[in-house]
């Protein structure tokens, strides 16, 4: 039984078709890259996977299970967790409470007890923290101690991408959509990104879907690459078959109209 | 470890200091009331006392609407409509038997000897508890009404709340509008007069609690902001503020919104009840025009101009449009215009001051706007015709500043939004670390430093004198550049 399971999935905008036909399939404990052309339908495809929009036709299973039509927050509860390509962390509230606000689905005390404080809150409250810094400390000490307490809007562009994939895993999902979550970070901040993406696998046991734009990121992690163009599947494999492949290097670079003008073939203009 | 008994030290000091700072509380509030009540009070004591009163009450329904305002970040404009049901309710179920006699005399009200007979008095005797139906425990059949009328608002809470929750911000705002003005309105029609006695409504509600007894409303009042403070630092509360902050985000990280802005609403109703129910003891009886929306209004300004989903905010923006309303009654009289005249350049000259010390504060140049010099002149020039108005007839003249409290408070609150949009206190809530000046979001030399070299590397290892790695890190980014 694979984690995810797309079928045929279609997806339109009025007139335009976003998502034709999809096919993808991710086995447990893969790290997948979506890759793609700007408007290729990579988010589109994240969100159909959890539950912001309706596909128009076709089937998405989790771990065996349809999740068509099912709301955002009930495809948490069964363990799909997601970060989003412009940050939508919780600005105002400190790290420590971004991380901890996706294991509220979790809690199965009442509102009264919570607010009565009940010894069993308590203990959740505790574990729930603790939990909290386990994912934390994936970046290292980066986001631990008086970091905790600071808001998010005090935090750089890298410390909030961390944050987010944090708060991505603190759900207590299995399977972690990352939209390009190397986005606005420097060289040296993406290879450790790349590292923490391949620990977050390797000691975290979670399933790695990914959108990416830097091809170094994608080459170095992703067990197999899916390329979209104009909402179609164009391509799909290991990381240097797929680069090589004249359709995507067609959907990246366009067509040659003259054999004199335009990139030679052998410099396909993606890095290897 | 020594962090940790550093820790359990100051838990122990806070709440040393807390049932210190709440006995304190009590003594003031004891002590203001004995003077209040006393033989032959003071006429300033007694009022005060009523002002205290007002804050209480009011303060218990703005912190409850901070909930669905600050907290869920949803605009909602009907919180006078909880009020009213929760007051309606309470002032049924408490009313005197002297008051229900006359309405059932009367021939214009239309409420029947059933509905007449709903009170705690005939719950409790038809239950064989006569100790309880004695003048000398009138104070727990109030306490009964009081927790009734909350649940009937948080039931019309529930109502309400469960269609138009599913709105977003203006359109919700209008939907919660209209139902606020549904239930005042429905209250008068004919299928509610029976409960509601109409457009007379009713007087006849005892008034000994929420008048001379201070400690009730402002009991209600602690117990409400146990409930809000525990509520917003509880898992619920962070799922509401990170509804707040960004719904999709919530969603997507697994909070069902539609439940916990129910959750929200319906603990607000309850407590705009429980206000209401103050709220016509004070008055001493129940009618329409008690529950205007001008109250949903003062409660939306209480909580803006003191801090948007902060609890101490609130407290204090209630306090500030309590003081104005009930203390600007001398704006409202008449005077000569000489003297307006010099009200108006003081005014002015505070202006300018302030805008001098606010440049100075921000380090803003230059200090003296441009505004000051036309402020100050025109203050000299108010003050100065004040000053010689008995040589003129035209100063002679009195003029009355009709609404000019209510003037008074909306220029308030536009200098506010101007100048701290987030209010008084903004975000922030008062806690003893805050008054110690304890502050865990800020790093010890040592984290600094790790956090620096995170950051930067290179700074460490030229530090170290690591010339090799210096390098290779330059070689680095040469290459990527």
């Amino acid at each position: 039984m694979a984690m995810l399971e797309i079928e045929g999935v279609n997806k339109a905008f009025g007139g335009l078709q976003a998502i034709t036909s999809l096919d993808l399939r991710v086995e447990k404990g893969e790290i997948v890259s979506v890759i793609g052309p700007n408007g290729a339908g990579k988010t589109t495809l994240f969100n159909l996977i959890t539950g912001v929009y309706r596909p128009d036709s076709g089937n998405i299973q989790f771990q065996g299970r349809s999740i068509v039509g099912k709301k955002p927050n009930q495809i948490v509860d069964l363990g799909v967790a997601r970060t989003f390509q412009n940050l939508r962390l919780f600005t105002n509230l400190t790290v420590l409470d971004n991380v901890l606000i996706p294991q509220h689905h979790k809690l199965n005390s009442t509102w009264f007890s919570a607010v009565l404080k009940t010894p069993a809150y308590r203990r959740k409250e505790q574990e729930m923290r603790e939990f909290a810094l386990e994912k934390l400390s994936f970046f290292g000490p980066r986001l631990m101690s008086f970091r905790l307490y600071q808001p998010v809007y005090v935090l750089s562009y890298a410390n909030r991408r961390r944050t987010e994939i944090a708060r991505a895993m603190a759900t207590g999902a299995k399977l972690l959509l990352l939209d390009e979550p190397s986005a606005g970070m420097n060289p040296k901040e993406t290879t450790e990104i790349t590292q923490i993406i391949r620990r977050m696998r390797d000691e975290g046991g979670y399933t790695i879907l990914l959108v990416e734009h830097k091809m170094n990121l994608v080459g170095e992690i992703s067990d197999r690459v899916v390329v979209l163009d104009y909402g179609e599947k164009i391509a799909e494999g290991a990381y240097q078959q797929v680069v090589n492949d004249p359709k995507v290097i067609e959907a990246y670079l366009g067509k040659r109209v003259d054999d004199d003008e335009g990139a030679s073939p052998e410099e396909p203009g993606l890095p290897r | 470890m020594a962090a940790d008994v550093g820790v359990k030290n100051k838990d122990a000091r806070n709440t040393l200091l807390g049932f210190l700072g709440i006995a304190a509380l009590v003594l003031v509030l004891l002590f203001v009331q004995s003077l209040a009540t006393a033989e032959d009070p003071l006429r300033g004591v007694a009022k005060f006392n009523g002002a205290l009163t007002l804050f209480a009450i009011w303060g218990i329904a703005a912190v409850s609407l901070n909930l669905i305002n600050g907290t869920l970040g949803i605009l909602s404009l009907g919180h006078h409509g909880f009020m009213l049901i929760g007051g309606y309710a309470t002032g049924l179920l408490i009313l005197s038997e002297d008051a229900r006699n006359r309405i059932l005399v009367s021939g214009r009200s239309t409420m029947t000897e059933r509905t007449l007979g709903l009170s705690v008095h005939s719950w409790f005797e038809s239950l064989g508890l006569d100790a309880l139906t004695t003048d000398d425990t009138l104070w727990l059949r109030y306490l009964v009404a009081i927790v009734v009328g909350g649940l009937v608002a948080a039931f019309a809470g529930l109502i309400v709340g469960i269609p138009s929750l599913r709105l977003r911000g203006d359109y919700l705002a209008i939907v919660t509008f209209g139902f606020g003005e549904i239930i005042r309105l429905s209250a008068s029609t004919r299928l509610f007069a029976p409960l509601t006695n109409g457009a007379l409504g009713f007087p006849g509600v005892p008034q000994r609690f929420a008048s001379d007894q201070l400690l009730w409303p402002f009991g209600l009042l602690a117990l409400t902001v146990f409930v809000m403070a525990k509520l917003k630092y509880s898992s619920y509360g962070r799922a509401m503020e990170a509804i707040r902050e960004d719904e999709i985000a919530a969603e997507a990280m697994g909070i069902n919104l539609a439940y916990h802005k129910v959750l929200g609403f319906v603990i607000a109703a309850f407590f705009a009840g429980v206000a209401g129910g103050l709220w016509v003891s004070w008055l001493g009886g129940v009618r329409l025009d008690f529950f205007l929306f001008q109250l949903t209004f003062f409660f939306l300004v209480a909580i803006s101009v003191g801090g948007t989903g902060s609890i101490t905010g609130v407290l204090l923006g209630t306090a500030l449009v309590v003081f104005i309303r009930q203390y600007g009654d001398p704006l409202e009289q008449s005077y000569a215009v000489s003297t307006w005249a010099q009200l108006v350049g003081v005014v002015f000259l505070i202006a300018a001051g302030a805008v001098i010390v606010y440049r100075s504060a921000r380090r803003v140049r230059p200090r003296v706007h441009p505004v000051v010099y036309l402020l100050g002149t025109a203050a000299l020039v108010a003050i100065l015709l004040g000053l010689v108005a008995p040589s003129f007839d035209f100063w002679q003249e009195t003029f009355r500043g009709f609404g000019m409290r209510a003037i008074f408070l909306s220029v308030l609150l536009i200098v506010i939004m101007i100048f701290r949009p987030s209010g008084i206190v903004g975000r922030s809530e008062f806690s003893w670390a805050w008054v110690f000046g304890e502050r865990r979001d800020q790093p010890t030399e040592e984290e600094r430093a790790q956090d620096a070299w995170l950051t930067n590397p290179e700074l460490q290892r030229r530090l170290a004198g690591d010339e090799e790695n210096l390098h290779s890190i330059d070689g680095d980014s040469k290459g990527e550049s």
